[in-house]
Parts: structure tokens; sequence; C-alpha cells
């Protein structure tokens, strides 16, 4: 015990040269934990040592040994060794997770050598579900657990980024490769919705629609895909549910636990674009091509805009945590601080984040415990993947640096920053508008979850939980008046914006549990209240005395624009329900049922049920199989039910007015206009989802592996803007209307093997690989649905398509057939109107009723001409240990989703920089043997398959390797276990992509809240590119 | 006993969060029940009608850059797919221009309709809110007239949509029939709408009276026509309109308030509304590396050689409404230099003056959201509208009378600057004001040409008087535009607005 203090000490001198913030919070957690603790040491006790081994002599690392009776334990070392003060007589427990535990009673001997036995049911791992937990081998649902070491391989910001690759049937892609604190999108089970977002639902420690803790923090993730797991949480299951459980103390002594990362971030990926004299002879050939004799006025720099906004980046992320209890009362408090600096200038995200979770058995029949949360982030953010539609994307610095002329120099000879005044669209130089402009958003996030849980009788229980979370966002955006284009002429711009959400959520729900015979009955019934309202403000103004002030000084604004705020609030209340059958440990049967009422659901819609069924045959447990040696475990698995994606906004189904600015006399007044008409029918999307699965265990679980195949028929669509003409006059363009079917199926395998268990080097493989394949099934009226994912100053209307029999979100455009040599047209092709020698030639469709060619390509022409959804996406993960030594090397990817790729568009038209690839290549009266059409003919800007290109890729996403030291080493500083780690991130992808990054999704995240879109899929502009990193990772444990 | 005690801890927790009847109560949206109770919630709707014209997609750009590029005197110097069909008259009905100006027209209605039909709700007297209802009935036949020159037949409503499966699929009410509901909605307002208001962009019975006259013109009726304009000539002084001595005032943001010729005007003040509520006319026809307006312009409608070269020297309105110099990298250079900036788009000609002289304050770069009021009717076009009537209906003497009117003040010379700032006196010209002898349609549309250039009449003059074969050919002031047909005169309905009703059909050509 005195040593344990000492290493205290040892442990906040570490943690002030840390610079590591504590809260009060968990220093006095801290200083209880050791008064305690003082109390319990005996005179008489006598050190017992002991070693724990499995079944093939191998060292067990982290067993739990505990006296019992009292809070006195201890966990095993590197080599398997503990050391406890215990009197002869006492017992000690000792526990590993996946062995059986042993209890042994203490005698004269003072060493102990102790053999686990791993338990016959290896994978009856508790895992977490719906309101409950179960015994893995007891589910019937299709559930993928993620270990806690899996989601900290590596520095992640947000706990979704570490679930990449890691279990089947969830695709993960981040919306703006590196950028840091960018969205990403979570895909459970494909494109289950086409106006709703594909977002699953997040619960955490039972808090339904909380906020993911940062990995390090969380025990366990489980996600529930199919809907006899999801079905319970009815009108928000259909996207598939992610159940996080935060970490919990455990038995014992004060734990401390202290992680510490530091990464270097570079560019994974530069464009090869031209220089400036290059670049001024692309202009002139422009100019040529187009009878213009204007030579092109060449500036005298030669500025690698890419260079100029990329910089090295780097993370560090600091984590201490405390953890303990006594059979009463059990403590887990950890504080968490991440920075990190973007690649590109002026881009970064800093962190702070505290979590506590307290449990205390008040009586024996009464359990309380207390969760609380909160993080308070700071993004500072540069614009990219902007959608260009006020700016003409001059704000975007990533589209900028690859467009703007590089022979500009970054100011002009009076000290102004350079603009682009001679091609295209006048727009500021990419470096003022990452350096000059501001954007910071401040973040603060609270969540207190408090519960009771009370055993009226010994196998009823009721627990009631309490919940109330705050999210609060400010956002402060700054053009000042250095920015020529943007902002010079109104000296300077700010914006504040302040959104504000509060959740309330009451649970309360009755346990019973009874044995009938051969069979086991549990009973679920509950009863829920959620309650979010979400307000906004938002304020700007232009023209200030000095750019000094930032957006912190509105009030001195000349000119303020007009305020807005918002209101909006959903209430829902449901009735849910589950009966749980075992019979003989055979055969299992779950059926589940919620009702949910929500506020957001229109006048005559107001109540949904959702019901599901599931039924499990262990057949490892039937007589023929039971002493089967190769197959230890077999678990079939069907189930159906129906989940629901709720998809309408609050007030979506009432008729409203929109307000607009008018001018009035010379004034700015407000005026009204109608907005959208009442439908008091809209209702939830409602999908209906069957599953069949396999568990297979084998040679002792060895190789564990589960199968599942899925079909999930999405039906009463919410689509907008369909079937309501412009003339009604309405200003909402999404009109909703629940028309429309969706279909997704698929394959998803897991395999977990355990490749070599003896002697000092083990290896174990974990894989998983998921199909999905989505169809439209039908839509409004069967007319196709088209949406644009261009920039806006592209001027298209139409870039994918939804259309019935095909998947969702196919690229939409003309086809192209290589490049007009002249002459007469191939035949079925054609160029734009006026083609010349060394355009595009597009496929010329057949007018479908004289199947005649019309020799020019028109609107008619456009086709399906590619398609963004990867066949299949896998992650395959090796974990080798030797010794004190351990290695992961973790791979990741998708194959045969196609990328559009929109950076080309722009790069091509002419009025741009471009890349060398098309410089060289592109067709002239010389060079005449290209794929590539000449410059500046007039339909590079067109949407056609040129821009197509295969999507594939596999990446390195890890490689990390470990040494634990020895404990010779760290007993001689008095720590625990210290463990470092050396790896890299992102280190290599195998792609034939030529842009920047295979993993894209331009305007991927929809709507201002970040949720992602399921049909805007592979576009690719403007991205934050993806980053390499290479991290040191030092985990001390006290 | 304890049992109990928890088991009443249960009942409360649940009483706690209670039962909801989950009904929504949007505060802080305006939802329509009951809105209406006053003048002042019509008003709000009328102010909601009109400013849809503000905006980018109809006043703003789509529409009056598509109406300058479609006549003869602006030309496209951009090569984005939708302009280039605008400008060369082979619009497609999948044009991105129009698709946004068609919802844009019909917004403006069915706010125009709204405040119509909330006014029944309001219990005032008939002199109190009709004078502002009638405001609305304005606004429906200025956004009509425009669709039915443009379409032709369109889809017309004229009451907010309650049984949206019938009004989805209701078919194109004739161009005649949509005519006489915009001169019944016009007579309405005349007779409602007092003689002056407070700004000229809102609607009073001299704007209804002078519409009326114009849409009595576009159909021909000649004999109203002019019935229409003189009358408002008479009463000039009741509506307290004049011409303004100096033509440079109209088109100069600081100082068109206080002018008495606008009759109808969309208002801007230099506020960049969500959306996209405001104008980008003048960075539109503006001229590369042009030293003002914050960045220049983006030479996009750039009037041909021939509109400067056929228009008289010695017209004061020639040096308002064109460019002949500006001042590029600090250096004045004539017109025959502008390509000096570089740009790929700039042009060697004379470029729209009218808009980037005088924008006034400005919120965003390259003068966006200007100051401008944009005229849609201003006395000079009245005076032009009843000397063309006079020569219909055989009455030269007035045709002489109106049209010398307007020539009188071009030809009297006046103060102004060029474009790169410099102050220039044109004198009075040697041509004579007066045109003597008999006043031919001809005289007057060119004469409209002159005063109204770039104001976008130009398009509906030609579409009117059916004389595209002839400003379209070889010998026009753009040269020949093989794409077009007398089918031109009309454009296509939006595609995907005949997606939409199938009931709907295309127009000729398309």
């Amino acid at each position: 015990m005195k040593i344990i203090l000492l290493n205290h000490k040892k442990f906040l001198i570490h943690c002030f040269s840390l610079l590591f913030l504590l809260t009060c919070v968990s220093i006095s957690n801290l200083s209880a934990a050791n008064h305690e603790s003082d109390a319990e040491i005996t005179i008489d006790a006598k050190p017992v040592t002991g070693t724990v081994l499995d079944q093939q002599g191998q060292a067990l690392i982290g067993v739990n040994i505990t006296k019992e009776g009292s809070t006195l334990g201890t966990i095993t070392d590197i080599d398997g060794m503990f050391t406890l003060n215990v009197d002869e007589g006492d017992v000690l427990i000792v526990s590993y997770i996946g062995y059986k535990e042993q209890r042994i009673t203490v005698g004269s001997d003072s060493n102990y050598s102790i053999v686990m036995m791993t338990d016959s049911e290896l994978i009856d791992e508790v895992v977490v579900v719906g309101y409950g937990s179960q015994k893995k081998s007891d589910i019937t649902g299709a559930v993928s657990t993620i270990k806690s070491e899996d989601l900290n391989a590596f520095p992640v910001l947000d706990a979704g980024q570490a679930l990449q690759g890691r279990a089947a049937g969830v695709v993960v892609q981040s919306n703006n490769g590196g950028e840091p604190g960018a969205p990403i999108n979570i895909k459970i089970r494909g494109n289950t919705s086409i106006s709703a977002n594909s977002s699953p639902l997040v619960v955490v420690d039972g808090f339904v629609g909380g906020t993911m803790p940062q990995p390090s923090d969380i025990a366990s993730m489980e996600v529930l895909k199919d809907a006899s797991a999801t079905a319970i949480y009815g009108s928000r299951g259909s996207n598939g549910v992610i159940l996080v459980t935060t970490k919990k103390g455990k038995n014992g002594d004060l734990a401390v636990e202290l992680n510490t990362t530091f990464s270097v971030q570079n560019t994974a990926n530069k464009l090869d674009l031209l220089n400036a004299t290059e670049f001024a002879d692309y202009q002139n050939q422009i100019r040529l091509n187009n009878d213009n004799t204007t030579p092109y006025p060449q500036g005298d720099a030669d500025t690698d805009w890419q260079d100029q906004i990329y910089r090295s980046g780097n993370i560090n992320n600091t984590q201490l945590s405390f953890s303990g209890g006594s059979e009463k009362m059990n403590f887990y408090a950890s504080g968490n601080y991440f920075n990190q600096q973007g690649i590109v200038v002026n881009s970064g995200f800093e962190r702070l984040t505290f979590l506590t979770n307290i449990d205390a058995q008040v009586s024996e029949k009464l359990k309380l415990g207390v969760n609380l949360f909160g993080s308070r982030g700071n993004k500072d953010g540069v614009t990219t993947q902007s959608d260009g539609s006020v700016t003409v994307g001059g704000d975007d610095v990533i589209s900028l640096a690859m467009r703007f002329a590089p022979d500009k120099a970054i100011k002009d000879e009076n000290g102004n920053f350079t603009t682009n005044d001679a091609i295209g669209d006048e727009v500021d130089n990419p470096f003022a508008v990452a350096t000059e402009r501001v954007d910071e958003t401040v973040s603060n996030n609270f969540r207190s979850n408090v519960y009771a849980n009370y055993d009226i009788l010994d196998n009823l229980s009721f627990k009631t939980t309490f919940g109330l979370s705050n999210r609060s966002e400010n956002r402060g955006v700054y053009q000042p008046s250095t920015l020529q284009i943007t902002s010079s002429a109104v000296d300077g711009r700010a914006r504040v914006t302040n959104a504000n959400r509060t959740t309330i959520l009451s649970e309360n729900y009755l346990t019973y549990n009874k044995e009938i015979g051969n069979g086991n009955l549990t009973l679920l019934g509950g009863y829920s209240y959620q309650k979010n309202d979400t307000k906004a403000f938002a304020a700007a103004g232009t023209g200030f005395l000095s750019d000094a002030f930032s957006y912190h000084a509105l009030g001195t604004a000349t000119s303020l624009l007009q305020p807005a705020s918002s209101l909006s609030e959903v209430e829902i209340q449901s009735q849910f329900g589950r009966v749980n059958f075992d019979y003989d440990n055979r055969y299992l049967l779950t059926a589940t049922v919620r009702r949910d009422g929500a506020s957001n659901f229109a006048a005559n819609r107001k109540y949904a049920v959702f019901p599901s069924a599931a039924f499990g045959w262990k057949i490892s447990n039937e007589d023929f199989l039971k002493d089967n040696e190769t197959i230890s475990s077999l678990k079939l698995r069907v189930s159906y039910g129906v989940t629901g994606n709720p998809s309408i906004s609050p007030y979506q189904s009432l008729a409203r007015f929109a307000s607009l600015y008018a001018s009035r006399n010379g004034s700015t007044v407000f005026a009204i206009t109608p907005d959208q008409p009442a439908n008091p029918d809209l209702k939830w999307e409602s999908s209906y989802q069957t599953n069949f699965g396999i568990d297979l265990g084998l040679i002792e679980n060895r190789v564990n592996m589960s199968l599942d195949y899925y079909n999930i028929n999405t039906k009463d669509l919410i689509l907008g803007n369909n079937g309501i003409p412009e003339y009604f006059g309405f200003q909402n363009d999404e009109i909703l209307t629940n028309l429309g079917e969706i279909n997704n199926s698929g394959f998803e395998v897991s395999l977990n093997t355990r490749n070599i268990v003896k002697g000092d080097f083990r290896w174990n493989t974990g894989f998983n690989i998921s199909f999905n394949k989505n169809e439209v099934v039908s839509l409004i009226n069967g007319a196709d649905l088209f949406g644009n994912a261009a920039p806006s100053y592209f001027s298209h209307d139409r870039s994918y398509v939804l259309r019935e029999g095909e998947q969702v979100g196919l690229f939409w455009g003309y086809n192209y057939e290589g490049v007009y040599q002249g002459g007469d047209l191939p035949s079925g092709t054609a160029t734009l109107e006026g083609g010349v020698a060394g355009d595009p030639l597009f496929t010329d469709v057949a007018d479908v009723e004289t199947g005649e060619f019309d020799g020019v390509i028109t609107e008619a022409d456009r086709t399906i001409i590619g398609n963004p959804n990867p066949d299949y996406t896998f992650g395959i993960t090796n974990d080798f240990s030797y010794k004190s030594f351990d290695f992961n090397i973790f791979f990741q990817g998708s194959q045969g989703g196609e990328i559009f790729n929109m950076t080309n568009v722009q790069l091509n038209n002419g009025d741009a920089n471009t890349t060398r690839a098309y410089y060289n290549s592109a067709w002239t009266e010389s060079n005449t043997d290209t794929d590539s059409p000449r410059v500046g003919n007039n339909s590079n800007r067109e949407i056609s398959s040129r821009f197509v290109e295969d999507g594939s890729y596999i990446r390195l996403k890890n490689i990390a390797l470990a040494y634990n030291l020895p404990t010779s080493l760290t007993d001689k500083v008095n720590v625990g276990n210290v463990r470092l780690t050396l790896s890299a991130q992102n280190l290599a992808t195998f792609t034939s992509y030529t842009g920047l990054d295979p993993e894209v999704n331009y305007f991927g995240a929809s709507g201002d809240n970040n949720t992602s879109s399921n049909t805007v899929q592979g576009f690719d502009f403007g991205n934050y590119p993806t980053v390499r990193s290479f991290s040191f990772n030092v985990n001390v444990r006290f | 006993m304890k049992t109990y005690k928890y088991l009443l801890l249960l009942l409360i927790s649940i009483s706690i969060v209670g039962c909801s009847d989950l009904e929504e109560k949007p505060v802080g949206l305006l939802a329509p029940d009951g809105f209406f109770q006053s003048t002042d919630d019509i008003q709000t709707a009328v102010d909601g009608s009109l400013t849809h014209a503000i905006n980018e997609k109809f006043w703003g750009r789509k529409l009056s850059i598509a109406l300058m590029l479609r006549s003869d005197m602006v030309k496209l110097q951009s090569t984005q797919t939708r302009r280039v069909e605008m400008d060369e008259l082979t619009t497609l009905p999948s044009n991105g221009m129009l698709s946004e100006f068609w919802p844009k027209s019909y917004q403006g209605i069915a706010a125009a309709n709204l405040a119509i039909q909330g006014a029944a709700d309001v219990e005032v007297d008939e002199a109190m809110k009709n004078p502002v209802t009638a405001q609305a009935y304005f606004a429906r036949a200025f956004y009509y007239f425009h669709l039915v020159r443009q379409f032709g037949a369109v889809p017309y409503l004229d009451a907010p949509v309650t049984d949206a499966e019938a009004a989805a699929a209701i078919i194109r009410t004739p161009a005649d029939e949509v005519y006489d509901n915009i001169i019944a909605d016009l007579e309405y307002a005349k007779q409602w709408l007092p003689n002056t208001q407070a700004s000229r962009a809102i609607p009073s019975k001299a704007a209804a009276s002078s519409y009326l006259a114009l849409v009595h013109l576009t159909r021909g009726d000649y004999q109203k026509a002019f019935t229409e304009a003189t009358e408002v000539i008479s009463k000039k002084g009741d509506y307290n309109l004049e011409l303004d001595p100096n033509f440079q005032n109209l088109f100069n943001a600081e100082v068109i308030d206080g002018s008495l010729e606008p009759i109808f005007a969309l208002d801007y003040n230099n506020f960049e509304a969500p959306n996209n509520g405001y104008d980008q006319i003048t960075p539109m026809a503006g001229i590369r590396g042009d030293d003002r307006n914050s960045g220049g312009g983006w030479s996009v409608a750039v009037p041909t050689l021939a509109v400067y070269e056929t228009w008289p020297a010695g017209d004061y309105r020639r040096a308002v409404s064109l460019d002949e110099e500006a001042s590029i990298g600090g250096t004045i250079e004539p017109f025959t230099n502008f390509t000096i900036s570089g740009h790929e788009h700039a042009a060697n000609r004379p470029y729209i003056a009218k808009y980037s002289r005088f924008p006034g304050p400005f919120a965003r770069g390259n003068a966006r959201a200007t100051s401008h009021n944009y005229s849609m009717i201003r006395y000079a076009e009245v005076l032009l509208i009843a000397a063309e009537a006079a020569v219909e209906i055989g009455d030269n003497a007035s045709a002489t009378n109106y049209i010398n009117q307007v020539r009188a003040r071009a030809r009297s010379g006046g103060d102004t600057q060029t474009g790169a700032g410099i102050p220039v006196t044109i004198g009075a010209s040697d041509v004579p004001a007066d045109i003597t002898g008999t006043v031919t349609v001809n005289d007057v549309l060119e004469e409209r040409r002159f005063e109204l250039a770039f104001e976008c009449k130009r398009w509906y003059d030609i579409a009117r008087r059916k004389i595209g074969a002839e400003v379209f050919s070889a010998s026009g002031l753009e040269g020949a535009k093989p794409g077009f047909s007398a089918d031109d005169y009309l454009l296509p309905l939006p595609e995907d607005e005949l997606e939409r009703n199938e009931n709907l059909t295309q127009n000729p050509g398309y």
C-alpha cells in the first residue's frame, strides 16, 4: 500500500510535467480511495505471491485477484505475477475474461502457481443489447462487438472513425478526408433511405442520442444490425444502432492509467499541376483554340499553391484515468486532452473531455449510479468542399490551391493579396483565404444520466433512468477586409451563429426472469419519454473599423444584417416490451415491440408500432454435436422485424409561411410567402428486415465465424419536390410525401482465428467483409429522381440519378467516346453543337420512338455513367506477439465503387490551372492519338464518363509495434505496466484512382447538421486530403 | 413495506414525465392559421410577393440577363451553356436560367394570391384594405405579364392551392385568357391604388395604369393602349411624373430616389439577403479588370460593336449607356484596349454603363448587392407607348409630340462621367430633336431601343413585333443568329415541370 502511495506522488509529478489538467473530482476520488485502502492494512497479513498461467503455460496479464469479502485485490503483471498481503485461510478469487473463475484458499504456502482453464463457452461474453444485456451465445440478432483495443489502436478524434473496417456490415467513411473535426459517415447495412440520413442511432450508456465519447473511455461498442436487435428502438432503429458502454471501475485498488500519443501528420498526396510557364502556355493555347489573340498576361511569380497551404500537422492526445471500487461502490473517472494541428494552415481541433461513472450498491436491493460526461471542443476551420453557392468557391482553400493561377505571387507590389483576375471567376488566393479568414467553432457537451435499479422480487427488477444532455455550438466567421474579392468592398464581414440543443430522457422498465422447467423466460416492459429542443441564433454584419475585432464586435458593424433565431421541439413517448425464451439452452426465441408516438409525426399519424421476432437454434448443444471435437459451437439465427426512420423534421408536416427580407420604402422589412402546404398524413419510413445468420466456432473456438444474410425493404420513403408542380408557388422545394421503396440486401462475414496459440509467438487474425446491394424499387410515378453534387458555379443541374431497378445515386451525364478527329462523326457519336476536331465525342443516344440519331449531343443523350456503390468493403487485422513485443497490421478497403472526379472537371475546363497529365496529353493537330480532348474546348465542363474512375482501394490503415517494458525495469521506477507503441496510419493506399484519395464524399454531409446523405456518393471535389501519420504512444498503468 | 415505498417512487417517476398530446407548437414559425388580422398583414404578404422579383433568380440576374442576351443588343462573352442557349436562341427545356425564373415568378404569384385570399379574412372597411390588396393584384399581373410574354399559355392560378391533386393536373390557360386576367387585375389595382406612394417601388395608380397601357400595346390593342397611356400623361401632375432632365440620374443609385421619372421600380438597397435576394446585374455587365466596383466586372453580357456604331454620337444617352473607356490597372484605356486585362472573356467593345457607373453602396465585391433602383416602367416609356399606339391609330400629331419629348431630352446634352471616372459634358446634338413628317413604327422602336437600352425591354419588343427574322439576320446588330426561328418568340416550359404535370404541353419547336 505504501508503495502505491509513493507511485501516486510520482505520478502526480508526471502529470504536472505533462501540463495535464486534473479535475477536482478526480483528485478527491484519488485521495478518498487511498484513505479507504490505508484503513485495511493489517499487520498480520503476509505477502503471498503467485503466477497465473493459461493451459499452454503462458503467463496471463491483467488477471484479477481479490480477497473474498474485501476490496483488497491486485492484477497480474506482464509476467503473470502478483503479490498480495493476505492471512492464512483467506480465499483468493482469481478471475479473467474468457476463463473460469477460481477460488483458492490461502494455506501455509506463500507462492502459488495458478493455471486458468478456458471457459467451455469462451464466446459467452456478455453483450449489451437495448435495455439490458445478454450472453453472447444467447443472442438471436445480428450484433457486432468492437473491443476497446481496436477502438484505440491509433489516435482518432471520434470513436466512429475507429469503427472503420472493424465490423462487418458497417461502412465508415470520412466525409472530408483528414479535416480535424470533420463529420464522418457511418452506414450500417447500406442505404436504407433516400432523403433521410443514414446515420445510426447512438446510445451511450442507455442515453438515446448521446454524444459519442472518445475511444479511450469506451469499454465496448455493440453494433445492432438486424430488426431483432434494433426494433426495441422502434422509429429510430432502421439505420442500425450503436450501443456504447463506457468504462466502469472494478473491485480492487485504485488503478491509474496514463495514455499519451503524439502523432506527426502529412498529406498523403498532392496533385501534379502546371508551373507558371507551362500555365501561361496552356492559357495561350486555350485562347488560340478560341480565336482569341490576346496573350495571357503572365505574372512574374511561380507559386505552388498546394505547398503554400499544406504543412506538417500533429496530434497530441493524452488521457488520464482513475478507477477502482469496493463491493459497494465503484468509480471510473477520466480526463482527456486532444489537440490536432491540421495539415492545412490555420486548421486545427482542440478538445478537452471528462467522464465519470459511479455505481453504488446502496442496499441489497437498490443500486444507484451516475454517469457524467462533459467536453469542450474548439475547431479552427478552413473551408473545404465548399458548395460555392455564394462565393463561386472563393472560400474553398483546397480547390483554390488547385485552380489558382501559379504565376501569381501571394501578394502584389502594393502588398495586397493577389486575386485570380485573368481567368475564370475572380477569387482571392488560397493562402489569403486560409490564413486571413477566421472560422472558429466552439462546442460544449454535457450529459448526465442517473439511474436506480431496484430488485422488487428475486426475479423482478425495476430500473429507472433520468438523463439530461446539452450541446451548444458557437461558430464565428470573420472575413477581413484584406480579402480583396470576398470582403474588402464591405470592410470585413462577420457572422456569429449559435445553436443549443437540450435533451431530457426518462426511461422506466421492469425486467422479470423465471425458469420454467428446462426453459428460461425473461420479460421486459417499459415506458420512455424524451424531449429535444433546439434553439438557434445567428447575427451578422459588415463594415468594421478594424479587422482586429474579428467577429467579436458585431455592435460596431456599420451595416448589421438581419439576425435570425429559431426554436424546434420534438417529444417522443414510447412503450416497449421484449420476451426472451430459452428452452434447454438449445432453442432461443426473442420477440420485441415498440410503440412510438412523436410530435414531429403528422397529425393523423402520431403513433407507430414496430414489432420483431427472432429464433435461434444452438445446434452444437444437440446430442449429435455435443461431443464433436471440431465444432465447438454452432448456432443458427433467423429474424424478421420492422423498424422506422423518423426522417421528418419538426413542423415538416404543417402548412407554413416562410419569412423573406423585402425592401420597403428604402429600408429592409420582413415579408411572408407560402412555404409549404400541410400534409397531415406524412409518416415515418419503415424498414422490413429479414436476417439469417450462422455463428460457428471450430477447434475449441479457435476459429470463430459469423455469417449473416439480410434483406431490407424500406417502404413509405419520404421524397421531396416531386409530384408538386413549381407553379403552386411554394418556396420550399422539398415538400415531402411518402412514396417510394428501396431494397438493400447483402452478406456479411466476420472471421476471427487464433492461428498460433502456443509458445512465445502468438498470432491472431480478424477479418470481416460486407457485400451490400441496393436497388431503388419504386419512385413517384416511376419517374427518375435527379440530384446535383457539383459546386453551384459549375452550373450543372444534374449529376446523379435515382432510377427504378437501379442502384442508388448513379452518376448521370454523357458517355465519353474519345476525341473527335474531324470529318464524319463516328456512327452513334456526336459532339456538342458546333464541335470541331479535338472536342470530346459523346454517345448519341438514339431516339426512343424513331430509333434515329440526331447527330448532336443534347439533354436527351445523358445517361447513367457510373456507380459509386462498392461491391464490398472489408477489413483485415493481424496481431502478432512475441514475448514483450506485439505487432499489429490492419488493412481496410473497398472494392468496386466508382468515383466521379469533379476536381478534374474543374482542372480541365480552362479557367483554372490543370494537371500536368492533361496538359501533356491534350489533343492538338500534332498529337491526335490521345484520349484527352483539346484544351479550351466548350464541353470540358460537361459531366461525362471521362471523369468516372474506379475508386477501389486497399489501405494500410494502421501498422503498430508495441513493447511492454519488463517488470524488472518498471519495478525499479515504481510504476506498473509500461507499454510503448510506434505506429503509422494510412502509410500506403493501393488504388488506381488518380485523384488525391479514393475515400471521398463531396456533398456527402447532408444539410447543416452534418448527417450523412444516402444518395450522394463518390464525388470528389476540394476534399481535405487524407493524412499520413506517424504516432508514438506511451501507456502507463500504475 | 419497503417494496411499496419503491413502487411509489416508480409511480412518481413516471408521473413526472407525464403524458404528452404530442401536438406541435411551432413557436417562431409562421403558421397560416389566423395570420391575417390587419391590413399590415396583407401588406406583409404583398411585400413577400414583390420581393421575389428582386431575387437573383428573377430580376437580380437570371431573368434580366436572359432577356438581354436573347435580344439583338447584348452578346455573351462567357461560355456557360445555359447562357449560350439564351444568347444563341437555342434554349433547351432544361435550361438552367429558365428553371430558376419560372418557379420564382410563381412564388411571387403565390404570395400575391395569399395576400388576396388573406384580405378576405381581415375585417376592416374596404376603403381601408382594398388599396393594400390592390398592390397584390398589381403584383400578380406583373408576374403573369412576364410569364405570358415568355411562355404564352401558362398554368394560371388565382388563389392559393387547396386541392393539390386537382391543381397538379390543370392544363395551360390560353394566352388570351391570361391577358384578360392580367387586365382585370390591373383594372382592379388602378381602381383602388392611390395616385402616388411613398416610394416608386410600391405600386401606385400610375403604375397600374402605365402597365395597362403596355399590356394593351403588347396585345396590339392600340386604341386602348393609346387611351391608357395618354391618360397617364394627362394625369402626370396627379401622379407626380416628369421626364428627369438628367438622363444619367435614372442610373445613379444615389439620386434615383428623388427622380420623378420612374413609375414602378424594383428597389435594391445594398443588402445581401439570404437565398440570393440581391442583384448581380452590375458585375455581369462590368468590365474585366475595371478599377471600379471592388474587383471590376465579369464581362459576361457585352453589347456588340454595332450597337455602339449605330448609335448617333450626338445622343447624350450613348455616353450614359455605354462605357467607352475605363481605368484598368490604374491606366485609362479606350475600349479598343479593354483586353489588356488579359482575361479570356474580356472584349474590345464599349460595355454597358447604366449599372456600373453609379451603383451606390454595395454589399459584395464586384458590385453585387447594389443600391440600384431598376425601373420596370418609367415615364419616357409611357410617352413611347403613346407614340407607338398613336402611329398605329393614325394620329401622327400625337405620335410626333410624344416621341419628340423623349428625343428632346436625349439631344439636349448633359453632364456625366466616363467609365474611367473623368467628368464629361455632352453638348446639344446637331441632329434636331424633332422628327418631322410621318412617324413610323420603326421610328418608335428605334427610339425605344436607345432610350430603354439594356433595360430588358428589347426582347419583348422583338417578340411582340415579330421582327426576329430581320434583327437576327446577317445584317442585325449581332450578325446572323442561325439558331433563331419563329418558335423562339416563346421559351420552352421547364422540362421538369412537364414531368410533374403530364397535362402540360410543350411549346412548338422544343
